[in-house]
This record gives C-alpha cells, structure tokens and sequence, in this order.
C-alpha cells in the first residue's frame, strides 16, 4: 500500500538541492530591459557613423559670444519645427561646457525639456570665464580658452573638439563620428505612430513621444576609460561593449534600480548613476560628465569599431544615449588625473566632511530585533574588546514600516536605548525609506495626502505603488516645497524617540517598487513641474538623500554635521553622504568587485562609500568573512550588514581564531583614523577621494592602469584584497620607484616589481610608501569618541633620499566650526635627519580655533640606517631616547624598528625632532 | 543613615584623589611580587624593562607586562581591587577612556570622569545575588538527588521490563508463527475449493454459452474473474485491519488509558507512524510530491499575468524569502504553511532507507492503531501535562508531577508484568486448542474454524506487534544519554577542574523522558520534548524546530536540529540552554538568526553539587573583600 519510493524521493531530493543553491535562483535578467527591448537604445545604437541624412549643423551667423560670456550659436536642420540653441562656456581652470536645447521662443511645444535642477554647485554660472570671440575661417570656429587651451567647433556637421592651444592635440571631440541625434519633442503624436511601450506586463504611455538624444565622444591619448557607476564589476576599467576582438556586451546602463541578488560583474545597472567618465593614458587624463537624469546607455567601442582601418593611437570613443533631457555636457581637460577628479567636483560639489564616527565601524543587521538584542550585540563589542562605533537599526524597528516610528513591543524606550549607546560614545541609525505606507492611521501619510506630496500616476492621482509596507506612495522630492516639508519630519519633536546620537540610512530610494516596471516607478509618472518620471528618473535618490541630510543639518541646527547612507545616488550625492554598494552576495567574487566598484565610486566623486562587510545575502564561509573585515578595514565607508535570512556573523561567533582576527582587522582601522580623517578632510577640500587607484598616485606607471585588485589609501599606503579562498600566495605589483614597507613587519620591496608574497591568515597585503609619514593612534577604545585624547604615533617611512612627509588633520570631529578655521592642520617632514612640525591651516578663514593637548608619544622611522640613540626635541633642547620598538604592538608581531620614545610634543605645536 | 553616607563620601573621595603608586598600579597584589626587581622581563619573554618604565605610559612590551596601570599597551589588562565588590580586571583599552568600569572608579585615575565608587552597592547587591543563587542551588541539589534516585529506579524496572518483553515476545512469536502456518494451510483449502466452485461454474456456463452458441466470451469473463478477485483481496485486507483493531481493543480488555500509555512511550514511531499511516489512510502520495515543489518556488515563472499586487508581494518576497501571500516580512506566518510538508517527506525517505522489510500485513495494520492513539496522545495528554507544569506553580509541584509518572510507570506494569501471566496463558490455552480442534482434511473447509483460527491469529499478531512497539519504545529509550556518564566526569574534571563528583550513571534527565515543556511568547507556544523534539505552535498549526539531537557543553544545553525547513534559509534548530532552578521551566525563547532558535530551561537537573560548592567560595571571597570595608 506504500507508494513506490520513486516519486516519492523525487521531490524530497529536488527540493535538497534547490535548497543547497538559492543563488541558482537570484539575478532575474528578463525583468530587466536591454538595449534591444528599450527603443530609443535600439535605435541609436544601431545608427552607423555618419550615416544621418541631414546632420545637424551650425547656422555660421548665429555663432556670438552673449553678454555672460558664453558662446552660442543656433545648430538647425532642414526638415525641425524648432531649431536647437547652442550655449558654450568655459569655467576655470579647464573645464568646457556644451549646452543644446531646443530653441522654444519659434515655436512652443506643450512641455519643455528637463534641465535637472540642484545638482550643479549654485555658483557655476557665476564662474564662467568670459569668452573671447571666435575666430572662424571657413566652417570652422576656433575659441581661445586659456593659453593652453582651445576649443574647435566644425559648422556641417558640428563637431566640436577640445585642444591643447601649443601643440594642438586633441583632448575630447564631440560627435566626431556623426552620431549626434537630437530627437525633438512633437506637438502630438503623427497619425498611424504608436508612443507607447509595453514591457512585461507594463504598460508606459510615453504621452510626450520620443525624446532621446545621442552622440559619440572620443577621449584622446587615452589606454583606458573609468567610472559611469554603478555596475558589478571585477574591472576597474570599462571594458568595451562592443567592436572587433570584442564580446559584444550590452552598454553600460545608467538606470537606478534595485536589483536583486545583483551580478557581481555586469554592465546593467544598480542603485546609483552618475554619468561621468574619466579617460586615463600614458599621455594625460580627461573626463567628459553629462549631466542629465534619464535613462542612459553609453557604450565603450574598441578600436575599429567604426571600420576605420587604422585608428589614432590612444583613441578611445563613446557612445552615450539618453532617454530625454537635454545636452548640458562637461569636457574636464585634466590634465594630471586628479586634475579631472578636481574639474569635476568644482561643478558638482565637495564631499561633506563626516563625522569622526562615521569614519569608524559600524555595525547593522537587517534586523537587531529589540532592545534587549541591541543592548546584547552592544556589550558583545566590549567583551572581546573590539571596537565599533555605530549600531543600526533596519526596517524591522519600525511600527509596520511607518519610518519614524518604532515598533513598541520590541523598541518600547527608543530613547533610553540610544541613551546607553551613547554613554560609550557610540551612534545608532534607523532606516528611513522613501515609500510611505498608504495608511489613513499614519499621520506622514494624511499630511503628504492632503497636500499633495506624493507623486502622482500618469492619470493624475497619487501614485501607489508597492513597497515593504504594501501600498505606498512616494514624496515628491524634486520639489523644494517638499524637500522642506520632508526636513521638519527629521526634528525632535516630529520624529518621536529620536536623539542627537541617532543618524539616518535611506534605503531602497532608486526609488524601489516592488510592482513597477523593472522594480521601480513607471516612467509617466508625473513630478512637479509637470516633469516626468522618466526625465528625472535617476536623480529621485539624489533629492531625498539631500532632503534627509537637510532634515538632519536642520534638526542639529546647522551644528552636527548630518550622517546619511543612500544606497541610490546621483552626480553631487557627494555633497549629502556616504553610500554602499547595495545588497551584494557572501562570496569571493563579491568581495573582489567591491574593491573596482568602491574605487569608481571614488572616481565620481563619490569618496564615502564602501561594501556591505561579510556580503549581505548568503553566509559567508567564516574564512571569507575573516578575508572581508581585512579589505573592509580599509574601505571609505566600513559596515558590516547582513540579510535576515542569514546565520549571525557578529565578530566573535566564529571562534576565538577568527575572532582574534577580526578584531585586528577593526583594530587597524581605529589606529589609521587620524590618517583616514585627514584624508576626508583632503576629500572635502578637493575631491580627491579616500581610496584610490595606483595610477592615479602614479599616473605614469602603465602597469598600474587596470589594476583593479590592489589600491591606495591616499598618498602613502597600499592594499591588496585576498579574494580566492584558501589562497596560498598572492602577486602584488608595487608601483613606482621607491622603496614599499609591509605594514605588518616593516620589511621593504622594491617599487616598479610584482612580488609574489606568501598570504598570510593575520592580514592582507598591505604597505606604506617610502617617502611618507602616517599618523596613528595605537590605543584601542570602546569607540573612536574614546580616542580623542589619545597620544599618536607617527610612522615615518624614508624614501632613498632619507626623507618622507605626511599630513594630519584634526578638528572637533563633529562641528562646522572647522569652516571658520577650527582645526589643526600639520605638515610633517623628515629631511636632514630632523623631523619638522609646520602649520599648514590657513589663517584666513575665520577666529574660530580647536586645540587639542594630545602629543606624539612615539615615531617609527622605518628605513633609518644610522645606530642613533637619541633625538634633541626642539624647542627646549630636550633628550629622548631611540629605541629599537615594536612596529605594530600586536603581540604575535616581534619586527622592530628604530622608535623615538615619548618625544611627547603637542600635535598643535611647532617642533623639531633632530636625530643626534 | 547618615554614618553610611558618609562612609560612602569618604570612600569615593579616597578613589578620586588618591591614584595608587606608580609600582601598583593595576596589579593585583598575588603579583606585586613580579615587579620587585630593577629590570623586569615581559611575560611573554619579548624583552624586559628597567623599573623606570613600568606604568611610565608608553609600551614597551606589546604583551602589557610593562603596562598594568595605563592604556598604552592594547594587549594589557588593569586590575581594580573594587574593595566592598570583587576585584575584576579590565581591559587596558578601558583606563582613563572616560567611562568608570570599576565600582572603585580606579580606572578612572587620569581622566576627567568622576567616578563614584559604587563598589559597597553593588557588592552587597551582587552578594545578596550570589545569596539566592546559592539557596536556590541548595534547594536544588536536594531536589536533584531524588530525582536521580527515582531515575535509577525507573531506569531498572524499565530494563527489568524490557528483559521480561523480550522473553515474551519469543514466546508469542511461536504462537503466531503456528498460526500463521494453520491460517495458510486452510487459505490453501479455500482457494482449491474456490478453484474448483470456480471451474464447476466455468463448466456450467461454457454450457450455457454453447446452447447460446454465439461469440466466444470466455477469456473476457476470465478476466472479470481476475479483476475480483483481485479486488476481493482487497477488501478482504481491510477487513482484516479493522478486524485486528477490534480485535485487539476486545481481546486486551484495557482501558484506553493504558493503551495510550503504551503509545505514548514511543514518539520515533509515533512519527513514523503518522507518516506512513498518511498515504495508507488518506493522502495520495502525489500531495507529497507536489508540495515541495510548491514551496521551493514560491515565484512562479510568469509573473506577467499577476495583478500588480501581487507582483509587488512577488518581487517583495524576494528579498524576504516569505511566501507571497504574506503582506509583510516581519510576519511569521509563513511557518504556518509551510510547517507540514519538508517533515513527512524526509520522515518518507527515511523509511523507505531505513525500514528493513516488516512483515507486511502486521506492520501496516499496527500503524493505522497507533495512529489513532496518537491522536488522543496529542490532544488530551499533553494539556494535561501542560497545566500541570505551568499552571501549578507549588513548591512540590515537581512531586506531584513525578508521582504521575510513577502511575504511569505501575500501569505498564499492570499491563505487561503482573497482568501478562493470565493474558500469555490464555493464548497459549486457546491456541492449543485451537490447533487441536481443527481438521484440516475436510472438506469444505469448517467456516467458523477458519474463522477462529483467522481471529485468533490476528489477536495473537496484534498482540506481538503490540510487545514489539513496547520493545522498541524501551529500546529507543534506554539507548538515549541521561546524563552524566563516566567520560563526562573525565572530561568536567579536565575542562572544569572539579574535583569530584558522584561515580556512575547518575541519569538526572531520565525523568525528562516523558515530559514537554512549553512556553508562550507573543502568539507562539512554544513546546519541547526532551530526547524527542520541539515545535513552535501557534493555533492549530505547528511548525517543528527540530528533532532531538544530543546534550551540548556537558549537559548544559539540549539541542534539537532539522526542524522544518525555512525558505531560503536553514533548517530550524533549537537551543535550550540549561541552568539550575527549582522547578522546570521553560523560557526566554528567542530567534537571534532567522530558525535558529535558542531557549532557557531552568531545572534542578542543572543544581549540582560542586557548582554550589564553587559558588559558596566565590560568595567567600566576596564577603572577605567586603571585610576590609566593615573594619574601616
């Protein structure tokens, strides 16, 4: 009477082995468009090089410089109801702007273009050189930028290039190979056209008709192209999409979404685009920057792409094409590659300086449950004296995903919680999404109602999508009214149980809808403005990240600097916070495309940014874990997070090893701060990012170009990631031509040779350049707000001349004081035998002061040949003492170096260390 | 009143204005003796130091030797002498960070928190603390020797049992293996007979068909014969189960007590009867086959035909691994549906790998029995366990409980030992006679003969099938770890350095045998058995979050694993910590990752006698630290 054992045992194994690989399920590929389902790609990728039957041109008469300075000219084309204006303007030093919109005074269509607002710096347009005229002979215009600099604009077709004056090389053309299409907006649509687009079972109503624009540019003396995040990737450079030799791929897609167990390396996108792109060769750097909102593929094209026989060596071109928008683009001319890095945040904004405790470790889970969950992960950390500074709460702390509210039965004293966080100096984050649970019971969402906040659906009522609460709506934040309204909720009195120790992460911000097309919002919903989803699509998280870190720069009253985590970004999310690679996976693979990803991140401005630690879905085998928190030590941004299907990984549960090792990891991390924060300060101030590429610390060294494995922690330290299990021995490339001392034992390498090291279980590979000096603080605290007082320990790391020289920078960790001068900035120099203090913080920016009395209670000098066994600290002409001392107080590391013992100077201080 | 707060003032007062001596600094005072010499070594014999620099703030050995009183070395550790509390010791990263970690606030000798010393509080709170555990221990301790004398009791009348069973079973197993022959001999009569009958009617109507003298039907009709017959076995096979029921219940002439309490003592095939008896009872196997599937892909394929909802539940589900009916992920719900499926499934694949061939007709039909009693077990006798064990809440309420059990226990022997005597002679009374009376040669076979045979057959078989289930239940029993077993001692005495402890088996947990323990949070009963398994129940449903696996950290946690599977998760586990109390309860359940649940048990089980030694030492040096505060 039993049944036969066959069918039986069939399902129990199937469902053993689905079971042993949920991976095998994930990343759903046909529930996202590709080129060839989304037309305007369709199309313009298709388009052979001048092949368009009438190319636009420039109308030679119209071409006059305006009373702002900046050139225009009228771009026309025989067969448009409107012709295109063209606006171009040059701001100091070396950047070139092209604008081209329709020209709307002839003739008015029912709605205008998208121009996204609030993203360039407010003072752009005031800092505008005012442009000499043209010289035109023939068809073509030359326009004297700077001395070295010129701009060549071709009339028919219009091409543009941007030159060095003296030897006139190109650096960026536009449009040279004749793709530039501008689809021009129609008064309705022609009899027999269909607009609509259907994808899956969506339906998108396109009302306004096609849109896009297109255009190839090509980067000069480039070897490779970097940047357009955010993609998984194991590359740091954009490999070509397509042309001979090439696996033709899809473009690279800007498109913010969110992307479910996300290819740890493919060209789709993810949660965040900024449309910037850096080219890098043996001769210069450049970037071009487009800043428009909509939907954007952009390909890369090998050499010959075009069936051109030969191709200009160092040439490589691009295609970008765009849903909609306008033409607003930015050539950067370089051209050293921070010099890029620089042009390109002079317009879209300085990384805010964090926090001193956002630079720590934070430690998140999606989900602490409760109270007694919190209080318990908290005392972990100080059981086996592992600090962390942030812990953070994930949607399941609210009252039924209503963000600013907490679920009572399991936070009933959110403030007395945050409270016994804080007495150990420490943060908490909640989440705070930008779906509002459409609930009549829940205030945020009556008050967004009856003033019409949300956005609204193609037929004009409030949108309604679906997110973790079920029904949602989402605020409009592309309006400023909004945005206010949306700051107020982040005040004491509005968000119920908050305090000054608790700090936002705003999540799922793409904006994610579970039910939309591809996960997000439908492309006709409506924005202030009448502006179309469409068109501003890939900004949406821009502006509620900035309305949050607004709310929380309001509820501080201008004096704490905000602390926000977006998972969605745009060009300028710099400006408001840091952001995370989103929901990656617990494996090898993962943790190798976070260092390429983080680093692009970087590269666009972006320098707060790191990877979710240990790998969000999945449990990490506990070696990949241990593997992780030592690449994660040095990430910008260093959170361990993990999905709630997973087993705990908090540090110490994977015994007292692993545990051991970890905590080393951590502890690295806390005892590099004072270097870390001072390269966020240089951040904030540049651009420059925190982790960096070699090359761009050795723009020179060709081998350095498409090393995405190995990285700079600003000018003085490197890193390289184990990124294979059980790994035995590791090639790690030095570049340059100074010496490399190991962090752990102070050995040196030679620069300009790939060393194959053995792996070893305590740390990844990582070294400080010979010729730089970096600042630590070697005492462990519970948290970083512990260390304030501490002493520090400088390591000095000598090139071949004997000399090296380094920065620190301190400020209160949390004011803006430093704005009005605030701050201790020191330069250190070794030279001569004799280590010098000098103050290089101007004095100029206001009488604010900070002081500190922390002194400098050891330096390392790694590389110091002489047996000298004292040093004369000046001024007061006192002795102390050098030893051989350990170069990490580590107990399993004996390697000793020469230490000056308890100089004791004041980091605030003029001094001299001379070596007798 | 007054006296002691000034005491207090005095003593904190001290704490904050005197830092000790450079040379004490955050030693203990078993190791001021080290550092007497003018150059000391680092412990970990990295190097040594001049007397200079010992507490002179800067690290000279990274293992800390040089720096007990400072935060200079990461790897040293600070000594606080905590006078009215316990001397702890700290991590030097906590020296002068702001924070008072000692109640003395001497960790806090160069900051700028001013630190109360807490220390006489604290440390009379902590003694009073230490006080109750230790009554509770001792309390304990008692409780727990009886309840490893009743154990050992149990445990030998239980083995006594089993022996005697055994001896039983062979006898009765020769009994039905006569019967069985007899039965088969008068099967083969009947079916020559019924060959015959069968043929005489061929003949008759092969005649009859000749005078219709027409088509030829005769193979179709032999075929409807088969078919019939076929059938007939059948039926005659179902009869046969509810006639063994019936039987059994008639013959045995217990009160359905007692056949629970045979039952009941075997869960292994409690469970695995449930599962097969599914199948034979009602459920086609292609439920089984279906569900999983069902479960494994709570997506489907096509999501284009959903309404838009039910998408974002879909693509919601994603991330949550939830079932996509469910609204929001912090809902648990999802157990509900899934609990019954992956369970039988494996339990099936077991079987089918494990069973070695039973005799057929006797194991199924013993199934569908148990089955039936199971179901009483579950809904009668585990309330009443329930309310005993928690709503009671008396001092002896561990007596009273433990008395039931001894009923329980006199019962089996009503049934198996003093009663079986009369039951085992009867049968082998009435099978002799049986075997005597009947003719085997004549024929037609003697209905009511066969008959008896059949029925006396069936009692006899139900009635070994019954004493096998009591063996095995024994068995299963008995093979299970108690407690404390000799390697255990060994391995206490190693990791735990305890000196002593009682020799031999002390089988503290044999009396959690039959017990479960259960515990409401939030809308969830939760429920565990002992050597059995746990489940979270929440009405009507349950969802198991384990089946007994084996005692962990020496008898300190009880851990039950591949409960139901969670969707893109583990298998739910369960944890159950164990710690000295009076009574058994069961609490503080909690779920820190997703399935893997983890669990208190107090009992006395865990008042051990040593433990309570140690803690009275502790609470020794407790009071003797407090005694240098009495005497000021």
């Amino acid at each position: 009477m039993d049944p036969p054992p066959g069918p039986r045992l069939i399902p129990v194994l199937l469902l053993l082995l689905l079971a042993s690989c949920p991976a095998a399920l994930a990343w759903k590929k046909d529930e996202f468009r590709n080129c060839i389902q989304t037309p305007f790609c369709k199309r313009a990728r298709t388009r052979t090089p001048h092949s368009l039957d009438a190319p636009l041109s420039v109308d030679a008469g119209s071409l006059y410089v305006t009373p702002d300075g900046s050139l225009t000219a009228v771009l026309s084309h025989p067969s448009r109801l409107r012709p295109l204006l063209l606006r171009l303007s040059a701001l100091p030093p070396h950047v070139v702007r092209l604008q081209i919109d329709e020209d709307y005074s002839a003739n008015t269509p029912p709605h205008r273009r998208f121009q996204v607002p609030d993203v360039l710096l407010s003072d752009v347009e005031a800092r505008t050189l005012h442009l000499s005229e043209p010289k035109t002979a023939g068809a073509v215009s030359t326009l004297a930028l700077s001395s070295d600099l010129d701009v060549v604009v071709k009339h028919d077709p219009f091409e543009l290039t941007v030159r060095r004056a003296g030897s006139g090389d190109p650096v960026l053309s536009f449009n040279s190979h004749g793709l530039f299409d501008f689809e021009p907006l129609q008064e309705s649509k022609p009899e027999g056209e269909t607009w609509e687009e259907h994808f899956r079972s969506h339906t998108d109503t396109r009302p306004r008709g096609p849109q896009s624009i297109t255009f190839d540019v090509s980067f000069h003396g480039a070897d490779f192209v970097y940047g357009l995040p955010e993609h998984g990737s194991t590359s740091l450079a954009l490999r070509p999409t397509r042309g001979p030799g090439v696996e033709e791929s899809e473009p690279y897609r800007l498109f913010n979404l969110d992307v479910f167990e996300y290819l740890h390396d493919s060209p789709f996108g993810l949660y965040g685009s900024i449309p910037f792109m850096i080219a890098h060769g043996d001769g210069a750097s450049s970037g071009f920057f487009w800043l428009n909102a909509a939907e954007m593929q952009i390909d890369v094209l090998a050499p010959g792409w075009d069936g051109a026989a030969s191709t200009e060596n160092g040439r490589i071109d691009t295609l970008w094409m765009a849903e909609a928008g306008v033409v607003d683009a930015f050539f950067f001319v370089g051209s050293e590659p921070k010099d890029v890095i620089k042009q390109y945040i002079s317009v879209t904004g300085t990384p805010s300086m964090p926090q001193q405790f956002a630079v720590a470790y934070h430690q998140c889970r999606w989900n602490y449950r409760d109270e007694e969950d919190v209080a318990g992960v908290d005392s972990g950390f100080d059981e086996h004296d592992i600090p962390y500074d942030v812990l953070w709460l994930d949607i399941e702390h609210t009252d039924g995903k209503r963000y600013f509210t907490w679920d009572h039965s399991a936070f009933p004293n959110p403030e007395e919680m945050q409270r016994k966080i804080a007495d150990k100096g420490r943060k908490m984050v909640t989440i705070v999404d930008p779906h509002i649970k459409r609930d009549s019971s829940f205030h945020l969402h009556e008050e967004a109602t009856a003033k019409g906040y949300y956005v609204k659906d193609a037929g004009g009522k409030d949108f309604d999508g679906w997110c973790w609460p079920g029904a949602s709506s989402y605020p409009d934040m592309l309006n400023p009214e909004i945005r206010e309204w949306w700051v107020d909720k982040f005040s004491y009195q509005s968000y119920k149980g908050s305090t000054p120790m608790l700090y936002i992460w705003n999540d799922m911000n793409e904006p994610s809808v579970f039910n939309g097309p591809e996960v997000t919002m439908p492309r006709d919903a409506i924005h202030y403005g009448d502006v179309e989803h469409r068109e501003l699509h890939n900004a949406y998280g821009y502006y509620f990240h900035m309305a949050t870190a607004d709310g929380l720069l309001k509820r501080g009253e201008g004096k704490d600097r905000p602390f926000v985590l977006s998972r969605a970004f745009f060009s300028g999310s710099q400006r408001y916070g840091a952001v995370w690679t989103g929901d990656n996976s617990a494996d090898w693979d993962h943790l190798k495309s976070s260092i390429p990803m983080v680093l692009t991140l970087g590269l666009t401005g972006i320098t707060f940014s790191g990877a979710d630690v240990g790998g969000f879905f999945g449990n990490p085998e506990p070696d990949l874990l241990v593997r992780w928190y030592q690449v994660g030590a040095f990430y910008p941004f260093f959170r361990g997070h993990a999905h709630h299907d997973t087993k705990r990984r908090e540090p110490w549960l994977f015994g007292e090893r692993r545990t051991a090792l970890m905590r080393e990891a951590i502890h690295m991390r806390y005892s590099l701060l004072p270097y870390y924060y001072t390269l966020f300060r240089e951040a904030s101030v540049t651009g420059v990012p925190v982790m960096r590429p070699l090359w761009l610390e050795f723009p020179d060294d060709k081998e350095t170009y498409n090393n995405g494995e190995a990285f700079m922690v600003g000018p003085s330290l490197l890193a390289q990631g184990i990124y294979e299990d059980g790994q035995k021995s590791v090639s790690v490339y030095l570049p340059g031509k100074e010496l490399w001392y190991d962090l752990r034992n102070g050995s040196p390498y030679k620069g300009s040779v790939s060393h194959k090291l053995e792996v070893a279980e305590d740390s990844i590979p990582s070294f400080q350049r010979a010729g730089t000096i970096v600042p630590r603080k070697d005492r462990f605290r519970r948290s970083s707000t512990q260390m304030v007082d501490d002493p520090y320990t400088l390591v000095i790391a000598l090139n071949s001349s004997s000399a090296a020289e380094g920065e620190l920078y301190v400020d209160d960790g949390k004011s803006y004081d430093f704005e009005q001068g605030a701050f201790i900035h020191r330069r250190f120099v070794f030279a001569d035998n004799k280590l010098t203090s000098t103050n290089i913080a101007p004095d100029h920016l206001g009488n604010k002061k900070f002081s500190t009395d922390c002194v400098i209670e050891r330096v390392i000098i790694l590389g110091l040949s002489s047996g000298a066994k004292k040093a004369i600290v000046e001024p007061g002409n006192q002795e102390v003492g050098i030893e051989l001392g350990p170069i990490s107080l580590r107990r399993s590391l004996s390697s000793v170096a020469p230490t000056i013992r308890k100089p004791n100077v004041r980091v605030v201080d003029d001094w001299t260390l001379r070596i007798a | 009143m007054r006296l002691h707060a000034l005491l207090l003032l005095w003593i904190s007062a001290a704490a904050a204005a005197s830092r000790p001596p450079l040379d004490t600094l955050g030693i203990p005072p078993q190791d001021e003796a080290y550092f007497r010499g003018g150059v000391i070594r680092c412990r970990d014999g990295s190097g040594k130091f001049t007397r200079d620099k010992l507490n002179d703030d800067f690290c000279d050995c990274t293992d800390g030797t040089d720096e007990p009183g400072t935060s200079a070395c990461p790897e040293g550790k600070f000594y606080c002498q905590n006078a009215g509390h316990s001397p702890i010791t700290i991590f030097s990263s906590r020296v002068n960070d702001g924070i008072c970690d000692c109640c003395d606030g001497s960790d806090e000798y160069g900051s700028n928190a001013t630190c109360k010393n807490t220390c006489w509080e604290a440390g009379k709170a902590a003694r009073e603390k230490m006080k109750k555990k230790i009554a509770t221990y001792k309390s304990g301790v008692v409780i727990r020797d009886q309840e490893v004398e009743k154990a050992k009791v149990a445990f030998a009348k239980d083995k006594a049992e089993l022996t005697k069973l055994k001896s039983e079973e062979k006898i009765l197993q020769g009994l039905v293996d006569k019967l069985k022959e007899q039965k088969s001999l008068i099967e083969k009569a009947e079916e020559e007979e019924r060959l015959r009958k069968e043929k005489e009617e061929k003949r008759v109507k092969e005649e009859a068909e000749k005078q219709a003298a027409n088509e030829k039907k005769a193979p179709d009709a032999s075929q409807e014969v088969d078919s019939q017959k076929t059938h007939g076995n059948v039926q005659e096979d179902e009869s046969k189960v509810a006639d063994h029921h019936d039987g059994h219940a008639s013959h045995e002439n217990q009160t359905p007590e007692n056949e629970l309490s045979v039952v009941q003592h075997d869960p292994e095939i409690q469970d695995d009867t449930s599962i097969k008896a599914g199948p034979v009872d009602e459920s086609p196997p292609k439920d089984t086959s279906a569900e999983p599937t069902k479960e494994q892909e709570p997506t489907p394929v096509n999501s284009e035909d959903l309404s838009r909802e039910e998408l974002g539940r879909l693509v919601a589900s994603r991330w949550t691994g939830e079932k996509v009916d469910e609204v929001s992920k912090d809902d648990k719900k999802e157990h509900e549906a899934e609990h019954d499926m992956p369970e039988p499934s494996e339990e099936a694949l077991e079987d089918e790998l494990d069973v070695p061939e039973p005799a057929e007709d006797s194991y199924s039909g013993y199934r569908s029995e148990v089955e039936d009693d199971r179901h009483k077990f579950d809904d009668e006798d585990f309330p009443n366990e329930s309310e005993d064990e928690y709503v009671d809440d008396h001092d002896d309420h561990v007596e009273s409980y433990k008395s039931d059990d001894d009923q329980k226990a006199d019962d089996h022997s009503d049934l198996t030992a003093s009663g079986q005597a009369s039951w085992l002679d009867k049968i082998q009374q009435t099978v002799h006679n049986v075997l005597q009376t009947f003719n085997f040669f004549k024929t037609p076979v003697d209905l009511s003969e066969a008959s008896r045979v059949r029925k006396e057959y069936d009692d006899a078989s139900s009635k070994l099938s019954k004493i096998q289930s009591r063996i095995s239940t024994l068995t299963d029993k008995l093979k299970h770890d108690f407690g404390w077993s000799t390697w255990c001692h060994t391995a206490m005495r190693i990791f735990l350095s305890y000196r002593s402890h009682k020799q031999g088996k002390e089988k503290e947990f044999y009396y959690f045998y039959d017990r479960c323990f259960e515990s409401k949070e939030g809308k969830y009963t939760y429920k565990v058995c002992p050597f059995k398994k746990a489940s979270q129940v929440e009405g009507h449903s349950s969802t198991s979050l384990g089946r007994w696996d084996k005692f962990e950290e020496s008898y300190g946690a009880m851990e039950f694993s591949n409960g139901d599977k969670c969707w893109n998760g583990p298998d739910r586990s369960l944890k159950v910590r164990l710690r000295c109390g009076l009574n058994n309860e069961l609490n503080g359940v909690d779920e820190p990752s997703r399935c893997e649940y983890v669990a208190v048990l107090s009992t006395p089980a865990l008042c051990i006698e040593e433990k309570l030694k140690e803690l009275k030492q502790k609470l020794q040096v407790m009071s003797s630290n407090q005694a240098g505060h009495d005497e000021l």
